[in-house]
């Protein structure tokens, strides 16, 4: 007797949950596009963003997308396609890019409204607060593992290109390690001149893609090509690899980047140079040599 | 006879078997192209949109080297299937090697998809025509209960209560596969017809209408537009009411049957009539080869072999008879209990354990779904035991020979029997063998010429 | 001080008199002159002949110095002070001179003269032959004088000790054959009945009978002879064991000592009514209640009263296995408390005694108490005739994130900057406004106008896929076609052999390299030197090592070479940097480090 159906799969391999987060610092971009070099603005950035969001719905119809949005002083969820408001049928794909649309201009407004009083006026290396971003976002995937109907195997890209706030080293680390806890891999794209140790470490950490496209009018491409591939695929494909790491830490005094330096054995937190306490966990650390020392002294008779 | 398979490729497959020109007028609607895309392997989705964007020929090679050495077939099923649907085309140029190109009109179409949408050829009613729109739920049950009804009458025709507007010579198309009827007896259902019961809902739509399709070009219907109808009917709005005089006249026909089998609702105003999509229409569209449409379970299996089925549908009443011996049917509620005998008939009837097993996990009540496992252990294990039992045990008909007068005459017709593979057990001792039934007349023959 | 001068007697053993005198102890040797011009025991003693000094605990009946010789003898020179403050300054002034002396004389003999025991020699050479890797690493090193046999070790303590050599960790417990098998041979023709007594059972006998033990103590050998102990405590036994109380109580009317054994032992009964008013009476014994068992058929022993002879006044009333049983548990658990050899039954019985005394709780500690009542009053106090209380509330201290977070903003943006790939980072000409509205603006000409179309051109997203592929195979080509495939495994075999050798050799050239800083000994620097100097070697075997691959190989040669090298390199910064420091100072030591 022929067998029938196949032991019954609830999802399609190929069901994601993608949530994106993009980079809306108004300073980068606005340098970004200053700059001769390349003349990618921000409205040919959501060229091709919004139809790849659009894409990725098309892909599968169960596809489930989110969109946050980090600026300078705010970071906010834009787009979430399980509620749009959109309808079913032909009319989704223009709903949708009007409301990302409108969303976005509501967030650009408020950002700038919260970042008024802000005193960094050294606006290149204005960062965008990425660490926020990131936390909100799987904020929402724990949401959704603990909803307890079935879901698909989320994942995060990140659209970023503003420079690497060194003040938010500790919290990206942090969300990066629980990203990895949580089994989410984190996905790359980085769109500004520089490449960003925060986002390699990232897509290194919990097994993303890390990109720095060559050629930003191809972005869409990119996106298509790389970005667009569900978890399952990517066991049996192979995607672009950074050929190398920066795993550099930095140290907690300066927020150096270091190669060697001390670490303090109670919370291992580390320093370039040497203190006398600890300023994360408060250990003493002033008993360190002259006692060492004598005691080395004894021990050598 | 076609075996019942996974329907869902099989619809896929219809569509790749429409000759060139028809898959090519299909494709003209970007619905169309959005679910063919959709009922892709995931890989050949991705290659898709990669190449989306480029007018030049891809080398096979070049979208080779993504591939991982174990996803190499993944990547040929893909290649092959996109081949196949037409979506892609093969180019071999001057050096003999393959390159592939985007059908131009999935192309295109799927490029305007992304910017601007696609668009029905029809737009919902505005509410101030439409009176009295069923609300939500009422279409659902609607739409079960026509299911339900066109099934029934499917198995057995005396016990559906409403005859549906299917001729019978259409319903005689669907019961093809699946009900016998032998003279002057009441059709019963055939092995394919028991595993088609106990599939699921979307999985037996699809058959329906793969077999509603297959008929179409005898009723003189081009298939081609029945497909694309029934594939852009997926894409509109369920609940929305969209006029009867925006369809063709070949949509117009095939509406009526589709309201039959409750994936529309036809309703009638005063001046206007009009159709409403019910969440089977809307299911069509889901991609085909899974199904996420999860109605709520109603079965309860316990350890000690009862079943509690909370439906009214006598459909669940039927299925349930199938294998169980139902005892007691309330209002709400059908108790029945699993036993070897009812078991032994289904068995008989071709219905395997796996199907039986599948069918109780599929409809487990929700109560009992998320326990693992959903139905007990004892009882999986049971059924396939019992299964297992019929097989122990192989009947061949044959026939006994004795008394033979000497042993040479007994010698020899063993030899005989053996050189004719009949020859199935020997007691040279008692001079007894047994022969298999079909060889019977060559062993009297064989003995007459001894004599 | 110099010299220190004391009034002390001299002997040459404890328990002499002693000869009056004076003791003057200088920085090398000390000098004895008694007070008697006429004696002849005068001493003029160099200190390096002294290997070490003992003395008697403060409070004892002397106050003795003894400056030994020869730590194997035991003999040396004895002096007696007259009071203990005395006694201590000479101890001190002894440590001193001796500590300087020794640690002057010390280096050249006792690195190389490590007391090995044999056994540690065996498991070093066992451990060598286990592992070729570390027989080649200790071959490189100790053989080439790099590093001492000590420090190599020194550095793998953990592999040392996870041998099983030596003796087990774990200490074997009394059997408890005694309580079953110490059965009488009994003879049947004659009515001889035999008990065979070992040491081991005798020391066990001592543990769970104190009252026997006290009596062994007692009797032998003043009352009676071992023999005759031991052969009155088999009768008692053997009587305990017919269960005849009549006979024994006759015969224990008879013999005082037999008697001792018959009875209940008196020692023992102390020791649990003292343990029991020792038990917590916050004990909450409800809480136990669902612990017994009884109710349940077949659990627990069951105890019919009615069985039970009532044994009346008899004093000899028997002992009950349970009770038996218990006292062997519990002597169990206590473990073992001597070590000594069990030779000897007075020997034994006396250390037993000593330990018992030592380790007796009859002090029963003041805070013992203390904390009792302060829980007794706790636990029964009554919730509602409590006032409420209120606990001082702890301000809360929030470190200043500042003070985490912070940064030097433009140092770290600098040092970041460097990181980027060779561009250079962006200056912004931008003000904070003409930012905001570039943004807003770009959003809405997006509404306006819509999108491209096509979204990107086909020429374009052409040449970025064939970036992509381009960057996918010389990815594959670096790293090979799979991920778990390394470079290494692509060499030759012997490059590979000695890459691997040279790391291993250079992970443990820096560990010890960098333990040696700050460097306070002579013999510090010295290993530094020799460090460094096994350090360039390798540097110099790593450079070859990358010219001689050829071609393609190389990149990817120097690429794992690379991490080496630059740990090398670190070394060798850091070492150049301190002989600077060094020779910047001229040699002015602090706290007179030996340099």
């Amino acid at each position: 007797m022929a067998s029938l159906v196949p032991p019954p799969k609830l999802y399609t391999d190929d069901v994601s949950l993608i949530v994106i987060i993009l980079d809306t610092n108004p300073f980068f971009w606005g340098t970004l596009s200053n700059t001769s070099a390349l003349t990618f603005s921000f409205s040919k950035f959501l060229n091709h963003m919004i139809p790849f969001v659009n894409s990725l719905l098309l892909l599968n119809q169960l596809n489930h997308v989110v969109l946050i949005a980090s600026g300078v002083a705010s970071c906010g969820y834009i787009y979430d396609s399980a509620t749009a408001v959109a309808s079913d049928g032909g009319q989704k794909v223009p709903a949708v890019c009007s409301e990302i649309l409108s969303r976005l201009e509501e967030f650009v407004a408020k950002d700038q409204r919260l970042g008024k009083g802000d005193l960094r006026t050294v606006a290149g290396s204005m960062s965008s607060l990425f660490s926020g971003a990131l936390s909100l976002a799987l904020c929402y995937i724990q949401r959704v593992f603990r909803s307890g109907m079935q879901h698909p195997q989320p994942r995060i890209l990140c659209l970023q290109g503003s420079p690497d706030g060194p003040e938010q080293y500790v919290a990206v680390m942090n969300a990066i390690f629980s990203a990895q806890r949580s089994m989410v891999p984190i996905d790359s794209c980085v769109l500004g001149m520089q490449h960003s140790a925060f986002l390699q470490q990232a897509s290194y950490i919990t097994g993303g893609v890390y990109l720095k496209p060559q050629q930003l009018d191809g972005l869409f491409e990119y996106f298509t090509a790389v970005f667009a591939t569900d978890l399952q695929s990517r066991t049996f494909l192979e995607l672009p690899r950074p050929v190398g790491v920066d795993f550099r830490a930095s140290c907690f005094c300066h927020k150096k980047t270091i190669d060697m330096g001390y670490v303090c054995s109670v919370c291992l937190s580390i320093f370039c140079k040497h203190h006398k306490k600890c300023s994360t966990c408060g250990s003493d650390f002033s008993h360190g040599h002259s006692e060492l020392d004598r005691k080395r002294k004894h021990s050598e008779v | 006879m076609p075996q019942v398979r996974i329907v869902a490729k099989n619809f896929m497959d219809m569509v790749a078997a429409l000759p060139a020109m028809k898959l090519d007028q299909l494709y003209d609607s970007s619905f169309i192209c959005e679910a063919v895309l959709r009922s892709l392997p995931p890989l050949a989705k991705k290659y898709v949109l990669q190449l989306l964007f480029i007018d030049a020929p891809v080398t096979a090679k070049s979208i080779e080297e993504w591939v991982l050495s174990d996803g190499i077939s993944k990547h040929k099923v893909a290649i092959d299937r996109l081949l196949q649907l037409r979506v892609f085309s093969e180019v071999i140029d001057r050096k003999k090697e393959a390159s592939y190109k985007l059908n131009p009109k999935f192309q295109s179409n799927m490029q305007r998809y992304l910017v601007h949408g696609g668009s029905l050829p029809r737009e919902p009613m505005p509410s101030s025509v439409t009176v009295r729109l069923p609300t939500a739920e009422d279409l659902e049950a609607y739409a079960l209960e026509q299911w339900e009804c066109f099934l029934l009458q499917l198995i057995s025709s005396a016990q559906a209560e409403r005859p549906t507007n299917f001729s019978p010579s259409m319903m005689r198309v669907f019961q093809r596969g699946l009900l016998s009827a032998r003279e002057n007896e009441a059709p019963r259902l055939t092995e394919n017809g028991f595993q088609f019961l106990l599939m699921e809902t979307n999985a037996q739509l699809w058959y329906i209408i793969r077999e509603y399709i297959s008929t179409a070009e005898d009723r003189g219907v081009d298939p081609t537009d029945l497909i694309s109808f029934l594939l852009e009917l997926s894409f509109h709005k369920m609940g929305e009411a969209y006029n009867l005089n925006t369809l063709t006249d070949v949509q117009r026909s095939a509406i009526k049957d589709l309201a039959d089998l409750g994936l529309v609702k036809l309703q009638q105003g005063r001046k206007e009539s009009w159709f409403i999509p019910t969440k089977l229409a809307t299911n069509l569209s889901v991609s085909l080869s899974d199904s996420s449409s999860r109605k709520q379970g109603f079965v309860v299996v316990e350890t000690n072999f009862r079943t509690y089925a909370y439906s009214t549908s006598k459909l669940h009443c039927e299925i349930l008879r199938l294998f169980a011996r139902v005892e007691y049917q309330l209002p709400n509620l059908i108790v029945g209990a699993i036993t070897k005998e009812s078991l032994y008939n289904a068995f008989e009837n071709g219905i395997t354990a796996e199907q039986i097993v599948s069918f109780l996990q599929q409809n487990a009540h929700p109560r009992v779904a998320e326990k693992t496992p959903t139905v007990p252990e004892n009882v999986t294990d049971q059924i396939r035991l019992w299964e297992t039992d019929r097989n122990r045990v192989e009947l061949i008909p044959s026939h006994l020979y004795e008394d033979f007068p000497s042993k040479e005459v007994f010698e020899a017709a063993c030899d005989f029997a053996r050189d004719v593979g009949g020859l199935l057990w020997e007691d040279s001792k008692k001079m007894q063998l047994i022969v298999r039934g079909d060889i019977h007349q060559h062993m009297r023959d064989f003995f007459r010429r001894q004599k | 001080m110099a010299t220190i001068t004391m009034a002390a007697k001299y002997k040459t053993s404890v328990k002499e008199p002693g000869i009056p005198g004076v003791l003057k102890m200088m920085e090398d040797r000390f000098v004895f002159t008694p007070n008697d011009p006429r004696s002849s025991t005068k001493l003029n003693v160099d200190f390096r002949q002294i290997k070490g000094h003992k003395f008697s605990k403060d409070g004892s009946k002397q106050a003795l110095l003894n400056l030994t010789q020869d730590p194997e003898k035991g003999g040396g020179y004895i002096f007696e002070f007259n009071s203990f403050p005395d006694r201590n300054a000479c101890r001190d002034f002894v440590g001193k001179v001796l500590g300087r002396i020794q640690s002057a004389e010390k280096p050249p003999a006792s690195q190389h003269a490590e007391q090995l025991s044999t056994k540690e020699l065996e498991r070093r050479m066992k451990l060598l032959t286990e592992d070729s890797e570390l027989q080649n690493l200790h071959r490189q090193l100790v053989a080439n004088g790099v590093l001492m046999d000590s420090e190599f070790w020194a550095a793998r303590q953990n592999l040392l000790d996870n041998d099983n050599y030596g003796a087990p960790k774990q200490r074997a417990g009394f059997k408890s054959a005694m309580l079953a098998d110490v059965k009488p041979l009994a003879d049947g023709r004659t009515n001889k009945v035999t008990f065979s007594l070992t040491a081991e059972t005798i020391h066990q006998i001592f543990a769970e009978k104190p009252a026997v033990h006290r009596a062994f103590l007692d009797y032998v050998p003043t009352k009676m002879t071992e023999k005759d102990f031991w052969t009155k405590y088999c009768r008692a036994e053997y009587l305990h064991k017919t269960k005849n109380s009549v006979a024994a109580a006759a015969e224990a009317a008879e013999d005082e000592e037999l008697a001792i054994f018959l009875k209940h032992d008196d020692i023992l009964a102390n020791e649990t009514r003292r343990k029991i008013q020792r038990v917590d009476p916050t004990l909450d014994m409800e809480a136990d209640v669902g612990d017994d068992y009884m109710h349940l058929p077949d659990h627990g022993i069951l105890r019919d009263g009615s069985k039970e002879t009532v044994e009346g006044d008899n004093e000899f009333s028997r002992r009950t296995l349970s009770q038996d049983l218990n006292r062997h548990g519990a002597v169990v658990l206590e473990g073992r408390a001597l070590d000594v050899e069990l030779g000897d039954t007075r020997t034994v019985a006396e250390a037993l005694a000593r330990s018992k005394q030592g380790s007796s709780t009859e002090n029963s500690d003041e805070n013992a108490n203390m904390e009792k009542l302060e829980r007794v009053c706790r636990m029964t106090e009554i919730e509602d005739l409590q006032a409420p209380r209120t606990f001082p509330v702890a301000p809360l201290c929030i470190k200043d994130p500042r003070e985490y977070f912070d940064s030097q903003q433009a140092n770290a943006v600098k040092t970041l900057g460097d990181n980027g790939a060779g561009m250079k980072p962006m200056d912004c000409s931008l003000s904070a406004e003409e930012a905001w509205i570039y943004l807003m603006g770009q959003i809405s000409q997006v509404k306006v106008r819509g999108f491209n179309h096509p979204i990107v051109q086909s020429e374009a997203a052409l040449k970025v896929l064939n970036g992509l592929n381009q960057n996918l195979s010389s990815t594959k080509y670096q790293f090979g076609k799979n991920s778990q495939e390394s470079v290494l495994d692509r060499l030759p075999q012997r490059i590979k052999a000695d890459l691997l050798n040279h790391w291993t050799t250079i992970q443990e050239l820096l560990r010890h390299f960098w333990s040696s800083y700050p460097i306070t000994t002579e013999h510090l620097s010295k290993k530094v030197i020799r460090l460094k100097d096994a350090m360039t070697d390798i540097y110099v075997k790593l450079q070859e090592i990358k010219e001689s691959v050829q071609g393609d190989f190389r990149h990817q040669v120097s690429l794992l070479v690379q991490p080496m090298v630059q740990a090398l390199d670190a070394a060798f910064a850091h070492h150049d940097n301190e002989q600077q420091k060094r020779a910047a100072k001229g040699g002015v030591k602090p706290n007179g480090f030996a340099q």
